[in-house]
């Protein structure tokens, strides 16, 4: 007899363990990981990018130094989207996401418009430096929209887990998981147009 | 039934406007197949130029094992450059998994644009820097000059030669390491299923073992081992928990299950070889498994 409720203890520790496989519990962990370590690179790129500008607009001011409306723009836009931060724990956060992408869709185009003014310089278009820093932001810009794209799949994913069933209780209950917060298609069709560059 | 008619025409011809029209600038171009080296779908390169330019890049990558691609393309067919690039880069998966070691040379005739797409492995040497001078200084002149092969071959020169010496090719195939990995995790799966077989042997003789050996076949690496990996940890759960019972009792059976046990552990490791190195030997060229992040630069003539 007390063989028979051992058994059946153990009977359910294992379909317990084999359960777990079924709930999504790993899965929904590794996802969270992966939209953490895809949005830490969407970050990263950003970063890269507003290190550019401090040389970019020093380079500028070389040979336009009186465009000084246009200079300021960008210094200003990359202090203020520098200024906003949001690590992964903050992911879920729609508002601060929004301001996020604010700050820093208002620094591509102010970065938009130093470009273009430099059209009207040739000896600033030929400088090799200026053209150096050029090929690094359009490959920044590059690397920025691949970052999106590749959090955006990551997310959408996640998503889904959260919402569908059973996976969603898993994350309700056990996990206190969250949907995460993604690109909208509005910045996505301003991020499509990157800033003029051209040779 | 003429008016019928023409309700069917106008049906139709608005049926076509909705699915046809919207979907046509939407219309991604496809990425051709990788059939060498070299894919010139706007043949503008003398089929010797060709042949030397895949020698050299397979050269380079026997030596280096940094993978190199040019694709001519007639027109991108209003694709933004970038975006078809970095298409074809990942999906053809230039450069190994893990080094991330491809280069793509993109040109499309009709817009006349050219473009380096760099693997992540190689952007710290092949900067976007580097590449805009590559296509500034090399290609585009002699494109200008109406001299597209002298081009090209200038281009991937100065490619391989920024890009030589960061990676060397490995002294043997890449299936060592995975062979490495399949035996590790097949041990620990008959770890597990042993400590576990172990713990429930205690409720049940038989279900105890089984449950062992199934979970090891759950948690191990592809069927074979996973068979292997079941298949010893119940001949050991039964084995120790017989043992375990022996010395209380009086029955044992030793020299079998031992046997067996590490012929067959021994053996998954080995035999899983074979799976691993499916992966190279084969004369065509095709992708590594290599990643791309929006490193290169484009250029135009």
């Amino acid at each position: 007899m007390i063989s028979m409720t051992r058994l059946m203890g153990a009977s359910f520790l294992l379909a317990g363990l084999l359960a777990l496989s079924g709930c999504g519990y790993n899965d929904l962990q590794g996802l969270d990981e992966d939209t953490k370590a895809t949005w830490s690179e969407v970050i990263n790129q950003y970063q890269r990018r507003a290190d550019l500008i401090p040389n970019l607009v020093n380079t500028v001011k070389g040979y336009a130094a009186h465009e000084k409306d246009t200079l300021e723009g960008v210094v200003q836009a990359r202090a203020k989207a520098t200024s906003v931060q949001i690590t992964p724990e903050l992911l879920k956060d729609e508002a601060a996401f929004k301001r996020f992408q604010e700050a820093q869709q208002s620094l591509s185009s102010a970065l938009g418009r130093l470009l273009a003014l430099a059209e009207n310089y040739p000896n600033l278009k030929a400088d090799q430096g200026f053209r150096d820093l050029q090929s690094q932001l359009e490959g920044t810009e590059n690397r920025i929209t691949v970052a999106r794209k590749r959090y955006i799949d990551k997310v959408a994913e996640f998503n889904k887990m959260v919402r569908y069933f059973p996976t969603n209780l898993t994350a309700k209950f056990l996990l206190h998981l969250d949907e995460k917060a993604n690109f909208t298609v509005a910045d996505e069709k301003a991020v499509a147009k990157p800033p003029e560059v051209k040779f | 039934m003429r008016l019928m008619g023409r309700a069917g025409w106008a049906v139709l011809a608005g049926w076509l406007w909705f699915t046809l029209v919207p979907s046509l600038p939407a219309r991604a171009l496809d990425v051709p197949p990788l059939s060498g080296r070299v894919v010139d779908l706007a043949h503008v390169l003398p089929p010797a130029t060709t042949a030397q330019l895949s020698e050299t890049l397979q050269a380079h990558e026997s030596k280096t094992s940094n993978q190199v691609a040019v694709l001519i393309v007639p027109s991108l067919e209003d694709e933004p450059l970038f975006d078809f690039s970095h298409r074809v880069a990942t999906t053809w998966k230039l450069g190994a998994k893990g080094t991330d070691n491809g280069v793509l040379l993109l040109i499309a005739i009709k817009e006349r644009k050219i473009r380096l797409e760099v693997g992540y492995g190689l952007e710290g040497v092949l900067t976007d820097a580097r590449s805009a001078q590559i296509i500034r200084n090399e290609i585009a002149p002699k494109f200008r000059a109406g001299d597209v092969p002298a081009g090209v071959t200038a281009g991937v020169q100065a490619v391989l030669h920024t890009i030589e010496g960061t990676y060397r090719a490995p002294e043997s195939p890449t299936a060592v390491h995975s062979d490495g990995e399949v035996i590790g995790n097949t041990i620990v799966a008959v770890i597990v299923g042993v400590v576990i077989g172990l713990f429930f042997s205690r409720a049940h003789r038989v279900l105890g073992p089984v449950a062992g050996g199934g979970l090891s076949f759950l948690v191990a690496p592809w069927v074979i081992p996973a068979l292997i990996a079941g298949a010893a940890s119940v001949a050991l759960v039964s084995l120790m928990s017989g043992l375990g019972q022996a010395s209380g009792g009086g029955r044992r059976s030793r020299s079998g299950p031992f046997d067996d046990t590490w012929f067959s552990t021994r053996h998954g490791g080995w035999g899983s070889g074979g799976l691993g190195d499916s992966f190279g030997g084969s004369g065509g060229f095709s992708g590594g498994g290599g990643d791309f992040g929006g490193g290169g630069a484009s250029g135009d003539w």
